[in-house]
């Protein structure tokens, strides 16, 4: 089964548009989460990376990164709660604990997780549509120029990721299928069988890459221009974000505070700012028509004309 | 020589001249004294049984042996003049392209327009060349709708036209092609050596192709070298081969020719449209039909399989699909049954889901007892000796019904091709017998990829042995029932009594082998289509009809 994280390419903005420009617009999105502790902002900036990915059509992918998201979240509350002490409203003594000393669970503590908890979430949502709308041969081909080599072992990599993946469950089907009076197959049989196999594919892809010319020593080859007509869009909402984003911290925006109590700053600014943060969820929105999607698509494909 | 006179043809696309070549701490050569030449522009056949050096010679040729795989080499090839023992597989990549048995590992990028750009950005070509140059290839091979998409959701015929454009990108001189039809079905096989012939006529691109079906190529070849424990034993016209392969080694023979010897005409013919020409001028057009195979009662009140409005739901990456749409199926024990279709018919899931690897969302299937051996042998195979995989009573068992007693200080991996098949069928189908009793159905998914006929044979007469050994429990003294997904027509019409057609996930046709595998055109054999009679799909069957209105 193909990972909900894999890069999925689609007739939309998003995967259209160049990497500089859709790192910059999920980056302004993640920028905003570690800048701000402030709920408000941070769901804000949530809101913003499930809308981007809603739209890109990366649906799977933020349904198991929300699912991850709000698994680490309720982690790190937990784990606050037990650990910080901190606060004025004490909600449950749980005594002496070895390690961790004398437990009170504080509401400040249990918001201050939260705040946190909801950070990890973001960055994890907005990572995710990263990976399912950026394609990663475009990243490694504009790194390419400044670090050949190392760009296209990391293509390998990524490469050889799901093909490992795909024989790994194959194996376990086949350890599955042997008959109840065969040897049964432990993890390390298994593991040993997957690594020597992993071995062989590597040496046939290596192979592949031999007669591809990766051995040619000519000097690197110029990126294909590979900007869309979204560039434009997603740079100006990532600006926009960011720059509301610096001024808002700047007027105070980031009104919270959890300790010694909570105060969570609902002003002016703070709901401006989440408002403006929210709707750059939108930059990756469509209008309808595929005709004209298709041919950009193509033209963004072909990048210049040929020489003749 | 300059570019210019290597482009137009001036010294041959391959030349090898005493070439003798050992892998490392082998103990025997894979290539032994091998001479020939690939003129610019012709297409050749490689012919030759497993292990005859069919491989060897092309990973030669693209520079492969020895410059990745190491090895002692000794005499001289040259592609398009350059020396291809000096230079690396780098440097030959202008000159040719090299595409082997398995598309998967020949893909290094994501996204298919990213793989094809792949070996001109590697040369250095400027980015409006490489756009130009993936357009073409794309066009040529009839791929540009694939441009955009992800390598990952392409069907195994589309990755074999992908990594086929990869290979061409570059205009080689030369193409060498390793068994590339052996993991797809009839549809997409045909559509490949037809592509393959259309390339080497209009851009004049040398093809050396290394099969073993040989009846699906044969007939768009110029020229066959036929090779044998390293050497070339053959090198000529196709028809003159055919000839030679009637002596010298029946297994290379293909089913047209088998069918003209039995019936005793000549010329051979190689292909079907060369047959029925013959066979017009001899004054044959319809003999009469002389089918006359053992099919069983459909009706039979023991089934070792029953299917009953079986649906399942795979999911494709992207979202659930229905792989399986309501089959129903009932398959007696005894019964040898090849289940046929095209890539993604839902065969292989039909055998997973009878063997408890996928559960169905609607309907059932109500077995005894199931051994499924996968497509992949060698996935079964985890331990460094025989007797490890098959310990007690139960395994020695099942090495003695699959012949391997002999074998169990064995490490697997000194196992010959079929002897590992067997092993894995043992694996699969240890504890599930009663003494020699096999379970009530044994399936095998896909068994023979890269076989050559000799091995396809030894395969026939297991199938026939299995399905005449009496089942785990129940008083019948029929064998098990033998279920094989298969592309291989030619197989199904050797080894099985019926065949079941599967079509996007339901039963299009199911009957006897003789009137499904000569109602159609992909899915029947080349007998069938030479004579195209109902029930005739094999040489002998061929033969006994033509015997009836003789020349």
């Amino acid at each position: 089964m193909k990972s909900p994280f894999a890069y999925q390419p689609r007739p939309r903005p998003l995967q259209l548009a160049s990497p500089g420009a859709a790192v910059a617009y999920l980056g302004a999105i993640v920028v905003v989460a570690f800048l701000y502790s402030n709920p408000l902002v941070l769901a804000a900036a949530g809101v913003a990376a499930v809308t981007a990915g809603l739209l890109a059509g990366a649906r799977r992918a933020v349904e198991f990164a929300l699912k991850m998201g709000f698994s680490l979240a309720l982690l790190i509350v937990v784990v606050n709660a037990l650990v910080v002490s901190r606060g004025e409203t004490v909600i449950a003594r749980l005594g002496a604990w070895p390690l961790f000393g004398e437990v009170n669970v504080t509401l400040e503590a249990i918001v201050a997780g939260l705040s946190m908890g909801l950070r990890a979430a973001v960055v994890l949502v907005a990572g995710a549509v990263y990976s399912a709308c950026v394609d990663p041969d475009r990243v490694l081909r504009a790194l390419r120029p400044l670090a050949g080599r190392s760009a296209l072992t990391a293509t390998l990599v990524s490469r050889l990721v799901p093909v490992a993946a795909a024989d790994a469950a194959r194996l376990r089907d086949a350890a599955r299928l042997r008959g109840p009076g065969a040897a049964p197959v432990g993890k390390a049989p298994l593991a040993r069988r997957l690594l020597a196999g992993s071995l062989d594919r590597a040496v046939d892809v290596a192979a592949t890459l031999e007669l591809r010319g990766y051995s040619l020593d000519t000097p690197p080859a110029r990126a294909r221009r590979s900007r869309s007509r979204y560039d434009r869009r997603f740079y100006a909402v990532a600006t926009l974000v960011l720059v509301a984003a610096i001024a808002g911290k700047a007027l105070g925006a980031d009104d919270f505070q959890t300790y010694p109590s909570v105060e969570i700053g609902f002003g002016p600014v703070s709901l401006g700012l989440s408002v403006l943060v929210a709707l750059s969820g939108l930059a990756p929105w469509r209008r309808r028509g595929v005709s004209s999607l298709s041919r950009i698509a193509r033209g963004n494909r072909h990048g210049e004309v040929a020489r003749v | 020589m300059s570019e210019l006179a290597i482009r137009r043809g001036a010294a041959p696309a391959l030349a090898v001249h005493g070439l003798s070549y050992a892998y490392p701490h082998s103990d025997r050569p894979a290539l032994e004294d091998v001479s020939l030449e690939v003129a610019p522009g012709e297409f050749v056949l490689l012919a030759g049984r497993s292990a005859s050096g069919k491989s060897t010679l092309l990973k030669a040729a693209c520079g492969l042996v020895p410059h990745f795989h190491g090895g002692e080499i000794e005499g001289e090839v040259r592609v398009a003049d350059l020396d291809a023992i000096a230079a690396g597989p780098g440097e030959l990549a202008a000159a040719v392209g090299y595409l082997a048995q398995d598309p998967e590992t020949q893909v290094v990028s994501t996204t298919v327009a990213a793989e094809i750009e792949l070996p001109l950005e590697m040369r250095g070509d400027e980015p409006a060349d490489r756009a130009r140059g993936v357009e073409e290839v794309a066009l040529a091979l009839a791929i540009p709708h694939l441009l955009d998409r992800s390598v990952d959701t392409l069907s195994g015929g589309e990755l074999q036209r992908v990594a086929l454009a990869a290979a061409l990108v570059t205009r080689p001189r030369l193409i060498l092609l390793d068994e590339p039809t052996s993991q797809l079905d009839p549809v997409a096989g045909d559509e490949l050596i037809w592509l393959l012939r259309r390339l080497n006529e209009e851009w004049g691109v040398a093809v050396l192709l290394a099969e073993h079906r040989l009846e699906r190529c044969l007939a768009a070849a110029d020229r066959v070298v036929a090779m044998e424990s390293g050497g070339v034993s053959f090198d000529g016209a196709p028809a003159d081969f055919l000839a030679w392969a009637r002596d010298a080694d029946p297994a290379l023979e293909t089913p047209a020719a088998r069918l003209f010897t039995l019936a005793g005409i000549d010329p051979l013919p190689v292909g079907v449209r060369d047959a029925r020409q013959t066979l017009r001028g001899i004054g044959i057009t319809h003999p009469p039909n002389r089918s006359s195979r053992r099919v069983s009662d459909p009706h039979q009140s023991d089934p070792a399989l029953e299917v009953k409005g079986l649906w399942v739901e795979l999911d494709r990456g992207e979202e659930l699909r229905d792989v399986l749409k309501g089959i129903e199926l009932k398959i007696n024990r005894g019964e040898r049954v090849a289940l046929m279709g095209r890539n993604g018919a839902g065969k292989s899931t039909l055998l997973r889901t009878g063997a408890g690897l996928h559960s169905p969302v609607a309907g059932k299937i109500e077995l005894d007892s199931i051994a499924l051996l996968t497509q992949n042998p060698g996935d079964y195979l985890v331990r460094e000796r025989v007797g490890d995989e098959l310990p007690g009573e139960a395994g020695a068992a099942a090495l003695r019904v699959l012949g391997l007693e002999e074998k169990v200080d064995a490490d697997p991996r000194d196992l010959s091709g079929g002897e590992r098949q067997r092993l894995a069928l043992a694996i699969a189908l240890a504890g599930r017998m009663e003494g020699a009793q096999l379970p009530g159905v044994v399936a095998l998914d896909e068994p023979t990829r890269g076989m050559d006929r000799a091995r396809k044979d030894e395969l026939v007469a297991l199938i026939a042995d299995a399905s005449s050994l009496s089942p785990t429990g129940g008083s019948n003294s029929t064998g098990a029932a033998v279920v094989v997904a298969t592309h291989d027509v030619e197989f199904a019409a050797e080894f099985a009594e019926r065949v079941v057609l599967l079509g996007d996930g339901v039963v299009i046709a199911d009957g006897p082998a003789e009137e499904i595998l000569s109602g159609g055109w992909y899915f029947a054999t080349e007998v069938a289509r030479i004579l195209d009679l109902p029930g005739v799909v094999t040489a002998e069957q061929g033969a006994a009809a033509l015997a009836g209105e003789g020349p």
